[in-house]
C-alpha cells in the first residue's frame, strides 16, 4: 500500500485480510503515520523494511533501528521483515538492496544483526531473499543454504520471495525448485510475488530484473504453487510499487493468489496486495 | 585493498565507491559472472541513482518544475555524488540541496531558486518531522518570575522560519498549482518575505510575518533568551506573540540560560 491508497483504504475498508507498507515511508510524524494508525484499527499491518542493511560489515544504524522500533510500538504490526542484503557503507545509504558475498563472514554479520534487531524489537522478524544480478568469487555458501542458516541460528523467519527466487535462478543458472526444497517450511512466515522485466545486455545475454512494475508472470505463478505445496498456506503479498495501478487491479492479482491458496489448502490463509 | 581475499568491509567499500561514480576495479575483480561485470554493476548503480533522484524530486517538486525535468535530473546527479544520504529515511534527504543550488553555476540566473529550495526543505520538515511533544504553557508555571527572562525555547522540529528577498511563497504556490498566469504576475522586486512554515491538521501552513514579529520569532527560534528576544522586538505586543507561539505548539521544550540574570524585564504571558 502506498500513500495514494490511504484514502481508498480508509473510505472503503478494503476487503483484504492485511496490508504491507514500507517501514521507511512512516518514519516521520504528521498525517502518514496517523493514517496508518487509522487503517490499522481495521486491517492488520505488515511492516516491510528496506533500509536496515542487515548485511553491512560496519554495523547497524542505531538511529534507524530506533525509528523502526518507534513505528512498531505505534502500529503493533502482525509481521515485520527485512532483507538479506546491504545498503549502507561508510555511513552512506545507497538506496538499493545490494548483494552479499555468500561467505561465513557475511553469514555471521547478518546473524549478529538479526539478533540485534530481534532483541531491540523484542519480536521475531522475517528475512527476505533478494533478487541478485551478480555473484562474488568469494562465495562459498549457496544462497538457499545461507537463508536456512540465518533462520536456524537466529530463530528468525523467512519471507520467501518467489519472484526473487525465479529472477536470481534465471540470472545465475540455479534450479528454483531446489532452492525451495532447501528452505525449512517451518520458518516460512510470508511469501512475496511480483512482476519483473527482462533486459538484453550488450553481449546478448538476458538479465531478469525485479522491478515490481507489472503482473506476476505464469512461470512465477507455477513456482508459487510449488511453494504452497511445500510450505502450506502462507500469507502472500503481491508487490507492485512501480507504475502503481489502481487498488482494484492489485486486489485482482491478490484474488488469483487466493484461488491458488484455496487449491493448496482449505483456504484458511488469504493473500493480499501491497 | 589490504589482503588477497577481500573481506566484506572491503567489498562493500569498493561497491559504494563504484555506485557513487568512482569506478573501482577492485569490485569488478571480485565478481564471478560470465557476463560483463560492468553491465551488472550498472544495474545497481542505476537503481540507486533513480531511487535517490526520485527522493529529491518528491522533496523539491517546485524546484523541479521551475528548472524542468532534464535539468533537475542533471543537477541532482551532481548533488547525489557530492552529498549522498546518511540514512535510509529519505523524506528529509536534501538538507544541503539549497546551499548546493546557491553555488551551482548553471542556475545562477534563477536568483530565487535556492530560496524556493529552502522553503521546500522547510515544507519537508513540516510534512515529515517527528511528532514529538509540544511545550505546554502549564510547564512554564513553576518558573520563578525572576527567571522568566532566562527562558530559552527549543523549536519543534516541524516548524521553520524562512527569510527571502523574493516572494518565494507566491512562487512556490503558483508553480505547484501549475498556474502560469499567477507565476508571470509575480514581481520579484515586491520586497522580502519572512515566513513561518508549520504543520497543521491535514495541511501545511505558510504564514507571512511582519518585521517586528519576525525579529522576535527569529531570536526565540535561534535559542536566545526570552529577555534577549523581547529586547530585539522592543514591542509591547511581544508577550502576546509568545502566547500565540506556545498555543500553536511551536516549541518543544525550554531551558534556563546560564547567562547572567538579565536586566530587561520579562514576563511570561498570563
Amino acid at each position: 500500500m502506498r500513500f495514494q491508497h490511504h484514502q481508498a483504504a480508509l473510505d472503503t475498508r478494503a476487503d483484504v485480510a492485511w496490508m504491507e507498507v514500507h517501514t521507511e515511508n512512516y518514519m516521520g510524524g504528521g498525517s502518514p503515520i496517523r493514517n496508518l494508525e487509522a487503517i490499522r484499527r481495521d486491517i492488520p499491518i505488515s511492516l516491510h523494511g528496506v533500509g536496515l542493511s542487515l548485511g553491512s560489515a560496519e554495523g547497524l544504524d542505531q538511529a534507524h533501528l530506533d525509528r523502526i522500533r518507534q513505528i512498531a510500538e505505534h502500529i503493533e504490526p502482525d509481521l515485520m521483515s527485512e532483507h538479506i542484503a546491504w545498503s549502507v557503507s561508510g555511513g552512506t545509504y545507497l538506496a538499493d538492496l545490494l548483494p552479499l558475498p555468500m561467505t561465513e563472514e557475511a553469514l555471521a554479520v547478518v546473524c549478529r544483526h538479526a539478533d540485534q534487531v530481534q532483541s531491540t524489537l523484542r519480536r521475531k522478524i522475517l528475512v527476505e531473499n533478494p533478487s541478485t544480478y551478480m555473484q562474488f568469487r568469494q562465495s562459498t555458501i549457496p544462497e538457499w543454504e545461507f537463508m536456512a542458516a540465518v533462520a536456524a541460528r537466529t530463530g528468525c523467519g523467512i519471507l520467501c520471495d518467489v519472484n526473487n527466487i525465479y529472477v536470481s535462478a534465471k540470472n545465475h543458472g540455479w534450479d528454483p525448485l531446489a532452492y525451495l526444497a532447501a528452505l525449512p517450511p517451518d520458518a516460512i512466515g510470508e511469501i512475496h510475488l511480483a512482476g519483473h522485466s527482462a533486459r538484453q545486455l550488450a553481449d546478448g545475454a538476458t538479465l531478469r530484473i525485479d522491478d515490481h512494475g507489472s503482473r506476476v508472470i505464469g512461470e512465477v505463478w507455477l513456482l508459487y504453487e510449488a511453494a504452497l505445496r511445500r510450505f502450506g498456506p502462507v500469507p502472500t503479498l503481491i508487490e507492485w510499487d512501480q507504475n502503481v495501478p489502481p487498488l482494484d487491479v492489485l486486489i485482482d492479482e491478490a484474488r488469483h493468489a487466493d484461488a491458488l491458496i484455496d487449491v493448496a489448502s482449505d483456504g484458511v490463509c488469504r493473500a493480499d496486495a501491497a | 585493498m589490504g589482503s588477497v581475499v577481500p573481506m566484506l568491509l572491503e567489498i562493500q567499500t569498493a561497491i559504494r565507491r563504484d555506485i557513487l561514480g568512482n569506478c573501482d576495479e577492485t569490485v569488478v575483480a571480485t565478481l564471478s559472472d560470465t557476463l560483463a561485470p560492468v553491465d551488472r554493476l550498472s544495474i545497481y548503480r542505476n537503481t540507486s541513482r533513480t531511487a535517490l533522484t526520485n527522493a529529491l524530486r518528491l522533496n523539491f517538486p517546485a524546484v523541479q518544475r521551475l528548472v524542468g525535468e532534464d535539468f533537475f535530473t542533471a543537477a541532482v546527479d551532481t548533488f547525489i555524488t557530492r552529498e549522498p544520504p546518511q540514512t535510509a529515511w529519505l523524506d528529509l534527504y536534501g538538507e544541503g540541496f539549497p546551499e548546493f543550488l546557491l553555488g551551482f553555476e548553471p542556475v545562477v540566473a534563477l536568483i530565487y531558486l535556492p530560496d524556493v529550495a529552502r522553503l521546500e526543505r522547510a515544507v519537508g520538515r513540516a510534512l515529515h518531522a517527528s511528532d514529538g511533544k509540544s511545550l505546554e504553557y502549564s510547564e512554564l508555571l513553576d518558573i520563578e518570575p525572576s527567571d522568566h527572562g532566562r527562558v530559552c525555547f527549543t523549536p519543534h522540529p516541524s516548524v521553520s522560519l524562512v527569510f527571502s528577498p523574493y516572494p518565494v511563497d507566491a512562487i512556490w504556490r503558483a508553480v505547484l498549482a501549475r498556474n502560469d498566469e499567477a507565476l508571470a504576475a509575480i514581481d520579484l522586486s515586491s520586497g522580502a518575505v519572512r515566513l513561518l512554515v508549520e504543520r497543521r491538521v491535514g495541511e501545511i501552513e505558510i504564514t507571512r510575518m511582519d518585521v517586528r514579529r519576525w525579529k522576535f520569532a527569529e531570536a526565540l527560534f535561534a535559542g536566545r533568551s526570552l529577555s534577549a528576544a523581547l529586547a530585539v522586538a522592543d514591542d509591547p505586543d511581544a508577550t502576546a506573540w509568545l502566547a500565540e507561539h506556545l498555543a500553536a505548539g511551536h516549541f518543544q521544550e525550554f531551558t534556563l540560560s546560564d547567562a547572567e540574570r538579565p536586566s530587561f524585564a520579562a514576563e511570561l504571558p498570563q
